[in-house]
């Protein structure tokens, strides 16, 4: 399993806001089409006893836990209360906490996925769309429409670029076995080299796209792990042309005291022999050219 | 947001840490009041926000004799292409050795990392390069809001027991307002005790409102804006308005412009879920910078509806040339409205980021 699966039941915290609905929607659509599990309880505080979409809303986490057999939280809680959301779903014991929230505070995403970490819980973001597994279960933003199974591996600090490259992977006929986004921020929970160990552990994964950015070190940790365990790597990395010390969108998309800049990743990558795209649009040929 | 050094003082002063005497000035008229009030020797320090401040040439030693030539000679200076407006005038210490210390964030590890040297006053970049036996990194459990001893004596080793002090205030500091990095270089040991000569708090953008900060001044105007519509905004010196959404794809169009040799005017990511008046807001700021010869907007809506970013760029109806890449959500009725107002289309990123390098050469 990539963290979660097809019987996966999820729980949906800061179910009753708008983010929260539209998505509780757009993820039981999906469970629906796959015959999934899907969302199947939702979180607010004072809240409790409504519903959405036929969702019904719990005031606490250890409430909903209580009644349902939660597998993974998605979190949609607003920035400021966010790093409490997530202590609340590792204190209740769930396994995969998604967390798509953008702007919570550094100390408290530091915090927060310190606890989950010793609640023996796994973080994936902040500040990420979450993630997919084609046919199985979609946990977060990732427009479905866009993926396909198969048996790459995606992992990746952006949005919208990973639906950008997630579509033509699916174009060019090459499936994905998870798409996994772990986040913008400088402090992430699952990492890249986390989320290959959770490819490798599953087995069926047969190649990785590695797409990084600008600030901080960790796309080299993550592809240094894959050839390690023999699983071959594509990569990109966005933000050549970032400027230094200028925050590019991401909280953690910068290059800091002459470090994690984009160039000196690429050559980093491509001196460990993992084919690295200039665009985005290479990476379908550089997949197929690895096999 | 970084906090100038004599606001950085001020916290430090506030949280127990001694600083030297001082006083801000904002005119060289001031000094001379300002050097009877704080001591008889003094340096001027020019309230920059540059590195290597001091080899630039904004701080100058001055006595009661010299002050106000040396005053109006600082006050008229640019440091690294920036203006003087502030200066503080600060007693000179005598010092008899310089030490490092400062706490910032290790992505890796995830949690908070002390960094401690006996060799303070040289960049500490340089340091960790060419010396890295000379820094003591000691990883803190992102548990802790107090420093516990245990992890102060491992911070200082064998240096003096008062410097543990102010490291334990400094962690303080750190804690309490939300900071990224607190700094003291050099942290100096004077005949009168240890004192932070000077000082540096950046704090996390994303904690400034509960940190009563209604604005983040870091910013220029034209950024300042962007951030009340919720864009991520960044600009550059080219000739390329960029508008993108989500951080990654909105670098990868500027990689793209690059690639292609073109140069990009500004970084746009105007989040998502943007209707037309968002839209129509990035495409007018985008325009109104100068030198801005062609704008290429790069979306592919999940959330985001095409038709309402063609709307928004319509309603726009800005002079210069606009090339779309859109794709997904209402993506026809989107392409219709833009194709019924003459607006260049093009189906791949790569396409339209090379029409848009096109127009300028």
């Amino acid at each position: 399993m990539i963290y979660a699966g097809k019987e996966t039941e999820v729980l949906v915290q800061g179910a009753t806001g708008s983010q929260g609905r539209f998505h509780i929607n757009l993820m039981n659509e999906y469970a629906k089409a796959v015959g999934g599990a899907g969302v199947t309880a939702g979180m607010t505080p004072g809240k409790g006893g409504q519903e959405v979409y036929g969702v019904p809303v719990y005031n606490t986490v250890a409430d909903a836990v209580d009644k349902h057999d939660i597998g993974a939280s998605v979190i949609f809680v607003p920035g400021a209360g966010c790093g409490d959301a997530i202590m609340e779903a590792a204190d209740a014991g769930i396994p995969t906490i998604v967390t798509i929230t953008e702007h919570i505070p550094v100390h408290d995403v530091m915090r927060a996925v310190a606890y989950a970490e010793k609640c023996g819980s796994k973080v994936i973001g902040p500040n990420c769309p979450g993630m997919m597994i084609p046919d199985e279960c979609k946990l977060g933003i990732i427009p479905a429409n866009l993926c396909m199974k198969g048996d790459i591996g995606v992992v990746s600090r952006s949005g919208t670029l990973t639906y950008q490259v997630i579509s033509e992977l699916t174009a060019a006929g090459l499936g994905q076995s998870g798409i996994i986004g772990i986040g913008g921020d400088a402090i992430i929970g699952q990492t890249f080299a986390d989320v290959v160990d959770t490819f490798h552990a599953d087995g069926r994964t047969r190649a990785i796209v590695l797409m990084g950015e600008v600030g901080g070190n960790l796309e080299l940790e993550g592809a240094k792990r894959a050839m390690d365990l023999g699983i071959p790597v594509v990569s990109y990395i966005a933000g050549v042309s970032a400027p230094k010390e200028k925050r590019m969108g991401h909280a953690g998309a910068i290059v800091e005291g002459g470090e994690g800049d984009a160039a000196s990743k690429i050559a980093r990558l491509r001196e460990f022999g993992i084919p690295t795209a200039t665009r985005p649009s290479e990476i379908p040929g550089l997949v197929k050219e690895l096999f | 947001m970084k906090f100038r050094e004599y606001e950085a003082k001020q916290i430090f002063r506030d949280a127990g840490i001694p600083t030297p005497n001082s006083e801000l000035i904002t005119d060289a008229k001031e000094a001379a009041a300002a050097l009877s009030r704080v001591a008889e020797k003094v340096v001027l320090k020019a309230q920059v926000d540059v590195g290597g401040r001091g080899k630039a040439g904004g701080i100058l030693p001055a006595t009661a004799e010299t002050v106000d030539a040396t005053a109006v000679e600082l006050f008229g200076k640019q440091i690294k292409g920036l203006p003087v407006e502030k200066v503080l005038v600060e007693e000179a210490l005598e010092i008899t050795h310089e030490y490092y210390v400062s706490i910032t964030i290790d992505r890796s590890k995830k949690r908070p990392v002390i960094l401690f040297s006996e060799e303070g006053g040289v960049e500490i970049e340089t340091l960790a390069k060419e010396r890295p036996e000379a820094l003591r990194r000691i990883y803190v459990d992102p548990s802790f809001t107090v420093l516990p001893d245990f992890v102060v004596r491992n911070v200082i080793g064998t240096a003096p027991k008062e410097i543990g002090v102010i490291v334990k205030k400094l962690f303080e500091v750190f804690i309490k307002k939300d900071a990224i990095l607190v700094e003291i270089n050099p942290l100096v040991a004077t005949p009168k005790g240890i004192i932070a000569a000077d000082g540096k708090v950046i704090l996390d953008d994303n904690a400034l409102s509960r940190q009563g900060i209604s604005e983040n001044r870091d910013l220029t105007e034209r950024e300042k804006e962007a951030e009340k519509h919720g864009f991520s905004y960044v600009e550059l010196d080219g000739e390329i308005g960029v508008i993108g959404n989500g951080a990654g794809l909105t670098m990868a169009t500027l990689d793209i412009i690059a690639y292609y040799e073109g140069k990009a005017a500004n970084f746009l990511d105007v989040g998502g879920g943007a209707d037309a008046e968002r839209v129509c807001h990035a495409v007018k700021l985008v325009s109104s910078m100068p030198g801005v010869k062609v704008i290429v907007v790069n979306l592919l809506g999940g959330i985001t509806r095409c038709d309402e970013v063609a709307k928004g760029i319509i309603e726009a109806g800005v002079e210069q040339k606009i090339i779309v890449r859109i794709a997904g959500t209402n993506e026809a009725e989107g392409k219709r409205l833009l194709e019924e107002n003459n607006y260049l289309m093009l189906p791949t990123m790569d396409e339209a980021i090379r029409a848009a390098v096109e127009v300028c050469r």
